[in-house]
């Protein structure tokens, strides 16, 4: 199935990636985690739900990868539609996030629960879900770096094992992001974090219809 | 009447007579000469004529501000002319060199686009977890635009705030004195009722511009939302994405920088916007010197709320006796108010004891930036007007 | 007590004043030295990379930088520079085969015109011989990783890599 050289390989890589992996999810996470309530009990519940959807969606890809082969790599057109797509997507839900804030309790520090954006069933999904499998299927570099290496393994299971341990040593990055829960929450506090969710929204959805388009972003 | 009016306002300074006034303007005026040195000695006869006028100029508004005894009105004076005459320098050394205001790549490849203060709070993480400076720029002086290189300005930023912190956008910023020419044209505001929340959005935006700016590792508020592009230059468009972020710069611009502060009578892009702002405010909780309230003098009138320019005074602030973080020392408020409840204070001291040796200490060091930095910029736009005309 | 506290916030105003005289004389200038000493540089996604090594051509040089990689999630392809230089001394059409990883074999063969009028747009063609390297055809200036442009006395071309 996969050796423990493979699995070493693995960590490494999500080790590795893992800066860029938080770089390319902070603009996601440090707002949303600002705009949940205060404590880090809380935050941790809310990094758990997006990591949880966040490996959900890594293994999703990987699935897919194994399926469609080196397609990925090998048609950058059809990357960077599905880039396009996970951007507006993404600038969608936090759009909606603000806005749930908004509309939830008027004093998000007092909440007990993460910040609902719509129900499923009797189920409420936490924003934190959502955002989490989107940032999961986006193809950033190496996130691709990673598809492209399961790509060449022999079997489904093996692949979806070397994103699972890639996934563990990315996450290991996010862990101080729990720290978060010590900013004092107050209205002022919330109402930046909608407001800068709000403008990475904007990017992401000028991006994405940019991407989709066919434009360049710079040039 | 001055008198009579300090003796029951004990906070207000009454006017001075024009013998301590110059007395007290002295050490400004040195220094003003002092800095207006290297200008007196050029060959060029503009730089010669702008440098002493810059230097009357300055000395003049500082014993103006002896004088009477107020601040704002004479600060703005040199504000507004700092925000005027920079862009006429600036823009005339870019159409110098390279013919048009927007930057082509070979410029930024030959690191000579030139770096103000605003992306220095995005440059931060980048440049922490990289060593990469996500501006293209040159660190050193890299010749055409670069001026004296990134290192430099981020050099001589540290070092103003160091002295006046927040105190930068009432002194230091050549971008602020735009909109606070338009917001000091008409003689009431349109538009009174502003929701107090906005004054967080300059927050939000630094918060917003921060993390793009990691993600992407580039500056993404300059690529994006500054508006001042519109009086300085730009990323020459080199497609359809280019168009429509230059296009977002005229737009906030006429917005924020003209229209809405002659609506409100506030430095709207500075309340509303400014991620560097938001980032300088930082600063004044370092900061020696501040604004207090006198709470046993105050009524409140609130007309202290109504001269900010910047929203720093809120209901709950005043009832502490202080101005919000974001406070940049322009001194309209202690201007305004009539019992002399809203005093200059340095930190540790008591309100409302010995408020004008605080006001001195304090104008002192941030006249004196004023002088060395705005002076500089000042006497450049003047000797661009001149060599026109002589 | 507010004795001991005002001394102090006195002491510091005043230190401040002299802080504010010793500005121009002595701060900025520490100050720009310690960021200089920081060791920070300009992005290599600007800058181009460091040097590598020069080939001497007739009468020029094709200096050859180290190839960069896009930080992060920069949307830049990886690339490597080359410098054609002095301009001056370059025949009308270049057409060069590069040893760009320096193994003796070339990589890319870069051809370009070389106009008379400094503000005419050039256009670059690259045949690639190492499949490490991408084909250009008619390229200009859109992209970072991947342009042809003349800075002062040289021309600048941008070969992205593929990957492989």
């Amino acid at each position: 199935m996969g050796g423990p050289f493979l699995l070493g390989e693995a960590f490494l890589l999500g080790l590795a990636s893992g800066p860029a992996c938080v770089a390319s999810c902070g603009p996601v996470v440090v707002p949303s985690l600002l705009a949940e309530g205060a404590g880090w009990r809380l935050n941790a519940r809310y990094l758990t739900s997006f990591l949880g959807t966040r490996l959900l969606g890594y293994l999703l890809f990987a699935v897919v990868v194994w399926e469609l082969g080196a397609l990925l790599s090998a048609r950058p057109a059809a990357r960077t539609l599905i880039y396009g797509g996970i951007h507006v997507l993404l600038g969608v839900a936090l759009l909606w996030y603000a806005r749930s804030i908004g509309r939830g309790c008027a004093h998000a520090c007092a909440g007990s629960g993460l910040v609902s954006i719509g129900r499923v069933g009797k189920r409420s999904v936490p924003g934190a879900a959502v955002l989490g499998l989107l940032t999961g299927v986006s193809l950033c570099p190496p996130f691709v770096a990673a598809g492209m290496r399961a790509a060449q393994l022999g079997s489904i299971a093996a692949a979806l094992l070397f994103f699972a341990v890639f996934f563990v040593a990315t996450t290991l990055w996010f862990v101080p992001f729990v720290g978060l829960g010590c900013v004092q929450r107050n209205a002022s506090v919330i109402f930046v974090a909608r407001t800068a969710m709000v403008l990475v929204a904007l990017y992401y959805l000028f991006a994405g219809i940019a991407m989709l388009a066919g434009r360049r972003i710079y040039g | 009447m001055a008198d009579a009016a300090c003796t029951a306002f004990p906070g207000r300074t009454p006017p001075r007579n024009w013998g301590r006034a110059l007395l007290l303007t002295l050490p400004i005026a040195l220094w003003s000469l002092f800095m207006s040195l290297r200008g007196l000695m050029q060959q060029d006869r503009s730089l010669q004529i702008a440098s002493g006028l810059t230097a009357a100029f300055m000395v003049v508004l500082f014993y103006m501000m002896m004088k009477t005894s107020s601040t704002y009105r004479w600060r703005r004076w040199f504000f507004v002319a700092l925000g005027v005459l920079f862009p006429i320098g600036f823009i005339h050394n870019v159409m110098v060199l390279r013919g048009s205001m927007g930057i082509p790549i070979e410029e930024m490849i030959a690191g000579r686009t030139p770096f103000c203060f605003l992306p220095i709070p995005l440059l931060i993480l980048p440049a922490a977890l990289t060593k990469t400076l996500v501006f293209p720029g040159s660190l050193l002086p890299g010749g055409g635009m670069s001026g004296a290189g990134m290192a430099a300005m981020a050099g001589l930023w540290l070092a103003i705030t160091l002295v006046v912190g927040k105190g930068w956008c009432s002194y230091a910023c050549f971008f602020g004195g735009i909109e606070e020419g338009m917001a000091a044209l008409p003689k009431k505001a349109q538009w009174k009722k502003l929701d107090p929340r906005l004054r967080l959005v300059p927050w939000a935006v630094l918060l917003a511009m921060v993390l793009l700016s990691l993600a992407l590792f580039e500056p993404a508020y300059c690529m994006w939302l500054c508006p001042f592009k519109a009086v300085s230059e730009y990323v020459a468009a080199r497609n359809t994405v280019g168009l429509v972020q230059n296009g977002i710069f005229v737009v906030l611009f006429g917005a924020l920088v003209i229209v809405l502060p002659v609506l409100t009578k506030k430095r709207t892009q500075c309340t509303f916007l400014c991620p560097f702002g938001a980032f300088q405010s930082i600063f004044n909780k370092t900061s020696v010197f501040d604004i207090k309230i006198d709470r046993t003098i105050c009524s409140p009138c609130v007309l202290c709320q109504k001269s900010c320019p910047t929203m720093s005074l809120s209901d709950d602030s005043i009832k502490k006796g202080e101005t919000l973080m974001s406070c940049m020392k322009c001194g309209a408020c202690v201007d305004a108010c009539p019992k002399g409840a809203a005093v200059w204070h340095i930190r540790g001291t008591q309100v409302a004891v010995k408020p004008e040796r605080a006001r001195l200490m304090f104008l002192y060091s941030a006249w004196a930036m004023a002088a060395m930095f705005g002076g500089s910029i000042i006497t450049q736009g003047l000797a661009t007007i001149l060599q026109r005309v002589i | 007590m507010k004795w001991p506290t005002s001394k102090l916030g006195y002491t510091a105003a005043g230190m401040t004043v002299l802080a504010a005289v010793l500005v121009p004389f002595l701060l900025m200038g520490l100050f720009t030295n310690g960021f200089t000493k920081l060791g920070l540089h300009v992005d290599q996604m600007y800058s181009g990379g460091p040097t590598a090594r020069t080939i001497q051509e007739d009468g020029y040089t094709v200096t050859i930088h180290k190839a960069v990689y896009p930080h992060l999630l920069q949307t830049e392809k990886p690339f490597v520079q080359l410098d054609w230089k002095p301009v001056n001394a370059l025949p009308q059409h270049v057409s060069d085969a590069v040893d760009v990883d320096g193994d003796g074999q070339p990589d890319v063969r870069v051809i370009f015109d070389v106009p008379k009028d400094p503000k005419t747009p050039l256009r670059v063609d690259v045949d690639t011989l190492n499949p490490r390297y991408q084909a250009m055809r008619n390229v200009g200036k859109q992209k970072f990783s991947e342009l042809i442009v003349r800075v002062d006395d040289a021309i600048l071309v941008r070969v992205p890599l593929t990957g492989r």
